[in-house]
């Protein structure tokens, strides 16, 4: 039976606070050390109280992991070890009735080589449907021009295969054969996979790897016309059957290439924005906005129906993909000294170690995740600062044991150690022993009470999801300031000024804030009014890497100031002389 | 290094007649207002013997008998030197223990200065490095005016610090050029061209202050050690002259190994930056030079610098990790540009130079890794520089004005290396 979405509002998605996690990683129920569902549940209102309003599901279908479940053995049930349909089906629901929407992956570029799909085709005869679910090839000569993605592990997109003595193209890792788009059954089987989904109320789907679906000779295999038009199909598939549901493409690509993936507002309703996210990082490291100004001058407006994701740290490694040679050997100079830190063309550290552990910048990349124009990601773990392990291989280092509290295994399985689907980090920086939610939800001034309460004041502000970018341009290059304006259907409007030190020492800014003269500047946090806006440059001075919100109010509505007289008072009532107490003389 | 007092009556020397014949003739000089003490480092008898002849020249008026009312000029040589007496010198020899091979003037040198200077009632001190024989006419005598006064304005001495400004050959001294110069310059505000001057003039309070400096040294056994005089004034706030020196032939380093030797000298700046640090993060003022002597432009025979450029290309692939524990990814950056860079096209830019040396000042203070191994991993890079330089020159520039200009870029990024210091985070540009 479909089941009814858990939204009304078709747009949810521009306001939501999206938090990426992996079943396998989060909560194991029952000590078999692989998280799982039932331990998922179990962790749901901890999810609620951090404020986030959307699951992004790592895939958790049946597959042999030689890819974390991006070979997918079985579209269509729930991998053993992470529990079963029905285990997912009460963690919908649970998580519905909590106010969170849940977003899982729809793999389709490719499946396991073990899907069933493949070891069908491998041995079907040439020409035939079964045989023409995947790409088939006598040579390896074909589309030449492809790049090879993880190139790493890859010296080919081409592998070959005894059993059908033929090359089978795959743009991952060679276990990953492509599926083949031509063949008009693979796109119903996919349709068939997607609406299995949709069907049990899942209200977003992550299609991941996008723009390699098709291939034509000539071309270097990425963004081709057939895969908007079969993107499309999905979509009005989505369309015609549901409501409310939401698309997310996975097309680490140039914005600009990126644009097509949202069509005339017919094909995903989310795009990753990837090369934003190492120039929030360059930036951040050379203490100058021009790489994010710069990222952002190059991104074309989208449908109004349409929205950019966008995260500071994923379960891949922070690609360079997206960035210009000097910039990606500036990267991996700034953030990756160690060699094993790099895998592919990609970082694979976290957010915290990424940052050396500064809580500062910590807070400041958060400041700008959740208040450029978009919806957030957090990955599990980085709001409480989690460590990675560099010493596992692939990108598995970003990928351990969620740090619940001190116990053993993190208070994450109850398992022996040596059982776990992954060692927990136990150093003495990053271990769990240090960092942990337990820990951190006792202590009022803990990166978890923090991201809590801007995660809380975000979601005050549909602004910050909705409103436009208006980027300023003060003098001092380490301060990056921006406006952000909303006009809601409902008639009334929102403006913030958002203002970031990216230096490490203190820096001055004037704002030219003329065109705002008359507003009066509210520190979103504490409710601060500021002096009013005028005419003349708005003079700000920021601490190192600290940042300001500030809800630019028509100065009738502005909240007073705190009179010189009322402080005076609380001050005379705090140093009231005692009275003498009868009973102690 | 003990100094003994045994006076030996000298020849009346008598001037290089091609030198005599080349120079304008001189005005009276003014009597020195007090006794002047010379000391010479150790010099083979040739050269001693003309090194004598000169400096008895420099002073005519403390001629014996001249009866002017002119101050002493004692000139201590080592005491395993051996000249015949001159008559009616208006030197003053005394003899000196010395053991220094160095070629710079070392805390052994500076205690024995201010031991004899104190002992014989000596006012200033002028110590004159290795080969001291080669020194322009009249350049001691301007050091001695400078330091024994009067001054211009007439209240006493023009300086307590005086170094000679030499015109050496647009290849020679470039570790100077590169480092002592603009780094001096940038942090002191002080900008002698040759800060480690091969000779330097000292009031008795300079000699005093460098000797204490020096006994921490030698104490400790380490009468090589180098000691920065122009820190010293800097930190005593006293007054620094720079006197034109001429020309100057130079001390030649007992081997060829850059690296031994730019580490000993490097190694020994950079610590004295380190113990200095509230001094030259305090420097507000700028004094400028003195002395405008003009360095010679003409390159000549440009050495060949494909060495050079490949003892950096082959760092470039080995150092890699030791520069990423120290430079910044700006500056790494800027180091891949450069193994790129063609032979004939090869420059490095002022600016990458200011904050690798500024970043290697930085970690020696941190000790981001073994200080040795640092100053190791600094050679190729001043290789980089002088290779840069040079083809700089033969591609035309005025070399002299790289360096101004190089120092210039010091300057400018000194808040650089003071907001390093103080907030020495890993995470920078």
């Amino acid at each position: 039976m479909k089941k009814a979405a858990s939204t009304s509002d078709p747009l949810w998605f521009k306001d939501a606070i999206i938090y990426e996690l992996h079943v396998r990683s989060f909560q194991d129920s029952n000590a078999d050390g692989i998280g799982d569902f039932p331990g998922l549940l179990t962790r749901l209102d901890y999810l609620r109280d951090l404020g986030v309003t959307c699951l992004w599901l790592l895939p958790f279908f049946p597959s042999p992991l030689r890819d974390d479940g991006y070979d997918i053995a079985n579209y269509v049930d729930v991998n053993p070890s992470y529990g079963t349909l029905n285990d997912f089906k009460l963690f919908l629901d649970a998580a519905h009735q909590r106010g969170m929407q849940v977003l899982i992956e729809l793999v389709v570029n490719h499946t396991s080589d073990q899907h069933p799909w493949f070891q069908a085709a491998r041995r079907a005869a040439p020409g035939s449907t079964e045989r023409d679910f995947y790409v088939w090839s006598p040579d390896n000569q074909r589309y030449k021009e492809a790049r090879i993605i993880f190139s790493d592990t890859e010296k080919s997109n081409w592998s070959w295969d005894e059993v059908a003595g033929a090359y089978y193209w795959h743009r991952f890792f060679s276990h990953q054969p492509d599926l083949n788009y031509d063949n008009p059954a693979v796109m119903e089987e996919v349709l068939k996979a997607m609406r299995f989904w949709l069907d049990l109320g899942v209200d977003a789907l992550r299609m991941d790897a996008i723009p390699y679906i098709y291939e034509r000779e000539g071309t270097n295999c990425e963004n081709l016309p057939e895969t908007h038009v079969a993107i499309k199909r999905m979509r009005a598939a989505i369309d015609e059957g549901y409501s409310n549901r939401v698309i997310l493409a996975e097309a680490n690509q140039w914005p600009s290439d990126v644009r097509p993936y949202f069509g005339d507002g017919d094909e995903c309703h989310m795009a990753f924005h990837f090369p934003l996210m190492p120039r929030i990082y360059m930036a951040l490291r050379q203490e100058d906005r021009m790489p994010i100004t710069d990222i952002m001058a190059q991104t074309p407006t989208i449908p109004d129906g349409c929205q950019w994701a966008l995260f500071l740290r994923n379960h891949d490694e922070l690609t360079l993909e997206m960035v210009t040679a000097d910039e990606r050997d500036y990267m991996y100079y700034s953030y990756s000294t160690n060699p094993r830190m790099r895998v592919n063309v990609g970082i694979r550290r976290r957010l915290a170690p990424l940052v050396d552990n500064n809580r500062r910048r910590i807070e400041l990349l958060n400041c700008l995740l959740l208040s450029f124009p978009g919806t957030p990601i957090v990955y599990y773990g980085d709001e409480i600062g989690m460590g990675d392990n560099i010493y596992l291989g692939d990108r598995n280092g970003v990928r351990t044991p969620m740090q619940w509290n001190s116990d053993r295994n993190a208070g994450f399985s109850t398992a022996v150690p040596a059982k776990l689907y992954s060692p927990v980090i136990m150093d003495p920086i990053w271990g769990y022993q240090a960092i942990n939610v337990e820990a951190q939800l006792a202590d009022p001034s803990s990166l978890l009470h923090w991201t809590r309460n801007m995660i809380a004041l975000r979601k005050l502000f549909q602004v910050f999801g909705r409103g436009t970018l208006e980027f300023l341009a003060p003098a001092n290059r380490k301060v990056l300031a921006y406006i952000r304006h909303y006009d809601s259907p409902d008639g009334h409007s929102e403006t913030v000024l958002c203002c970031a030190n990216l230096s490490r020492f203190a820096q001055p800014v004037e704002l030219d804030l003329a065109h705002l003269a008359g507003r009066v500047p509210v520190e979103m946090l504490g409710y601060v009014p500021f002096p009013p806006i005028t005419d003349k440059p708005y003079p700000l001075s920021l601490a190192p890497y600290s940042f300001f919100w500030m809800e630019l109010q028509p100065a009738q509505d502005a909240p007073l100031p705190p009179a010189e007289t009322q402080q005076k008072d609380a001050a005379q009532t705090i140093m009231q002389p005692l009275e003498p107490s009868n009973e102690l003389a | 290094m003990t100094p003994t007092s045994t006076d030996i009556e000298t020849r009346q020397p008598t001037r290089d007649a091609a030198a005599l014949a080349s120079e304008p003739a001189a005005p009276e000089p003014t009597p020195l207002a007090g006794d002047l003490l010379i000391c010479l480092t150790p010099l083979p008898p040739e050269h001693l013997e003309a090194t004598l002849k000169n400096l008895a020249g420099e002073f005519p008026e403390q001629a014996a008998g001249n009866g002017n009312g002119g101050g002493n000029i004692m000139v201590a040589i080592s005491d395993a030197a051996t000249s015949d007496p001159v008559p009616d010198s208006p030197l003053r020899l005394l003899h000196y223990t010395s053991s220094s091979t160095a070629l710079f003037l070392t805390a052994g040198d500076y205690v024995n200065a201010f031991k004899m200077a104190q002992e014989h009632n000596a006012r200033a001190c002028i110590l004159l490095g290795p080969e001291s024989q080669s020194l322009s006419p009249g350049f001691v005598r301007r050091v001695a005016a400078a330091l024994l006064g009067p001054s211009e304005a007439g209240a006493g001495p023009e300086a307590d610090l005086v170094l000679p400004h030499y015109r050496l050959g647009p290849n020679n001294g470039l570790v100077n050029s590169a480092i002592l110069y603009p780094v001096t310059r940038a942090l002191y505000r002080l900008c002698p061209r040759f800060p480690q001057a091969i000779d330097v003039g000292l009031s008795l309070r300079m000699a005093e202050r460098l000797a204490t400096a020096a006994q921490a040294f030698t104490t400790a056994g380490q009468n090589d050690a180098i000691l920065w005089p122009v820190a010293e004034a800097a930190a005593a706030n006293w007054p620094v002259a720079e006197i034109d020196a001429g020309p100057r032939g130079l001390p030649q380093p007992a081997s060829n190994d850059l690296n031994a030797l730019l580490s000993e000298i490097a190694g020994s700046f950079f610590a004295d930056i380190e113990a200095r640090a509230s001094v030259w993060q305090r420097v507000r003022f700028y004094q400028p030079g003195s002395a405008s002597a003009e360095t010679p432009n003409s390159a000549g025979t440009l050495p060949d610098v494909t060495p050079m450029l490949e003892a950096f290309r082959v760092a470039y692939v080995n150092l890699q990790e030791v520069w990423a524990l120290v430079l910044p990814p700006q500056t790494l950056l800027g180091l891949k540009h450069l193994s790129l860079m063609a032979p004939a096209a090869f420059r490095m830019n002022d600016e990458l130079w200011t904050r690798i040396v500024y970043d290697f000042i930085l970690a020696y203070r941190l000790r981001t890794i073994n200080r040795g191994h640092l100053l190791g991993a600094l050679t190729p890079l001043y290789l980089a520089w002088v290779a840069s330089h040079i083809l700089l020159a033969g591609a035309g520039a005025a070399p002299e004005q790289h360096i101004e200009d190089l120092a210039a870029t010091f300057e400018r990024d000194k808040a650089y290396l003071v907001s390093r210091w103080r907030w020495p985070d890993r995470f920078n540009p």
